[in-house]
């Protein structure tokens, strides 16, 4: 394989790679289930899979004045996720994908504990290609400045297992129980060996019908959830190791995320929207050979008053490993 | 022609239909036929009894609970986010109005009285407007199906006015309003 060809898969495989780390975690017993991120096809492949485990961690949260409380004494609270995902280029700027996550949902305080597991809220999407980044090796003219953009369409699916459907506890709880769409964009450019990112994200859910709360039906009404919007924005390096075209790139994001408040048939409900801060690690192994790279990558919220409201606050550990069809 | 991929992707939708109520909501109501005079933790039942220790180590009954008030309101808290803007709520907007009622928080977490009282004062509930309640068998959670924001009203007279999630309060003051 040439030496440019390799280059451009290592790009892509990056690339790739970069888009799926920034995503927020949203998972918690407590407060609904998680979903994968969306999944990027690289310009010059047909196809990724891509298998990634997640152990999300929590460490207290935000309180309504932007407070950190600290969880029960005794308690450790875990969640763990197996993510699945592919993604198809149907044509030169068309890609579509679909995630779905499997959940695990590991919860111990000193009264009670309780281990459950279910499949979490599936996302498909469809992205467009506005323009190609050409990841420069050095800027000759402006052409090796334009980055590469991407315009999307995020759908998610309530396929995990709500506090709506017939599930009597809240630990039983692996996903949200709404449809949500969600329009992204994302800028990226790469000047070898560095690159930067900028993710962004607006979603909106679709209200729905309520007749069942924890297994126990109820005077019906409609609920809907408050606007999504995400940022993040991440920079990375990547070292070329040795002729062979094999790299390890690293890479750090800050992540913001806010949801507006829900509503009760029409009414808003004042004080239930949340937002979160949080900062993220990630290394990426890409080997040209075999198409294909894995990862690691650790999400940090930052325990401190101020960094998030009415959230809770977690660790999150990945792995990953993808596969590029070319 | 009926290929591999449709198959797959017939059976894929298939599987996505058996993911429960949220693919396909329902806003029809199902509630049961309740039996009058019956006891139970639906609405118009009668509120099974219970003895349970508050945070201070002094039992509390459905009886003591209901003692010279209109009512009782039983939330139960796992002390997170979502709990914290449900008592939040209660305690900015609902409280104050209804100061006939007994407002209580079921933890029904914590394994003793001493961690119980430690988590009510870390998340800023302790010796307020609110009694905590130590669900250490479960008594509680058990006796109105309670989990993570189940709110509950019972009247003077023990009936169970309301038993479903905490929403945005307006359910909770309607209720209150009309307790006799």
């Amino acid at each position: 394989m040439k030496q440019e060809t390799l280059s451009i898969i290592t790009a892509a495989l990056l690339a790739g790679a970069a888009t799926l780390f920034p995503a927020q975690s949203q998972a918690a017993s407590c407060c609904g289930g998680g979903s994968a991120a969306s999944l990027t096809v690289p310009k010059y492949a047909t196809a990724v899979a891509d298998l990634s485990f997640d152990a999300e961690l929590y460490d207290g949260y935000w309180n309504q004045n932007r407070k950190h409380i600290a969880d029960p004494s005794g308690s450790d609270l875990k969640q763990y996720r197996m993510n699945m995902g592919a993604g198809y280029r149907f044509a030169t700027d068309w890609q579509t994908s679909i995630s779905l996550p499997y959940i695990w949902n590991d919860n111990k305080y000193s009264g009670v504990s309780s281990q459950t597991n279910g499949l979490g809220d599936m996302t498909v999407s469809l992205t467009y290609e506005l323009s190609d980044d050409n990841s420069a090796w050095k800027v000759r003219d402006i052409g090796d400045m334009i980055p590469g953009v991407s315009l999307g369409l995020s759908f998610l699916l309530p396929t995990g297992l709500s506090p709506y459907d017939n599930q009597e506890s809240s630990f039983d709880i692996t996903g949200r129980g709404f449809y949500r769409l969600d329009g992204t964009l994302l800028i990226e450019k790469t000047i070898r060996p560095w690159n930067i990112s900028l993710a962004l994200a607006y979603g909106t859910y679709l209200e729905r019908s309520i007749n069942r709360e924890y297994g126990k039906y109820v005077e019906p009404y409609k609920k809907d959830l408050g606007d999504r919007f995400s940022a993040s924005l991440s920079t990375g390096y990547t070292y070329i190791l040795g002729t062979g075209g094999d790299s390890i790139a690293g890479s750090v994001s800050y992540t913001y995320m806010k949801e507006a408040d829900a509503s009760f048939n029409g009414k808003r409900d004042s004080g239930s929207g949340f937002d979160k801060q949080s900062l993220g690690l990630a290394v990426t192994y890409s080997n040209n050979d075999s198409n294909w790279s894995i990862r690691t990558g650790w999400n940090h919220a930052v325990k401190q008053n101020g960094w998030g409201q009415n959230f809770p606050t977690t660790n999150v550990l990945s792995v990953g490993v993808r596969y590029v069809f070319l | 022609m009926f290929s591999c991929k449709s198959a797959a992707l017939l059976l894929f939708l298939v599987g996505l239909t058996a993911c429960g109520d949220n693919m396909f909501p329902s806003g029809t109501d199902k509630r049961p036929v309740i039996q009058s005079g019956s006891s139970g933790s639906s609405v118009t039942q009668k509120a099974p009894d219970f003895s349970v220790s508050d945070t201070n180590y002094a039992t509390v009954t459905l009886a003591s609970s209901l003692s010279g008030k209109k009512g009782a309101v039983i939330y139960f808290t796992m002390w997170c986010p979502v709990c914290d803007s449900h008592m939040s709520s209660m305690r900015t907007s609902i409280i104050p109005s209804f100061s006939d009622v007994n407002f209580f928080l079921v933890d029904y977490l914590s394994g003793s009285v001493a961690e119980s009282a430690a988590s009510a004062s870390a998340n800023g509930y302790a010796g307020g407007v609110f009694t905590t309640l130590v669900d250490i068998n479960h008594t509680l959670t058990s006796n109105f199906n309670g989990t993570m924001g189940t709110t509950v009203v019972v009247d003077s007279a023990g009936i169970v006015r309301m038993n479903e999630d905490y929403r945005d309060g307006t359910n909770l003051r309607t209720i209150l309003t009309a307790l006799p």
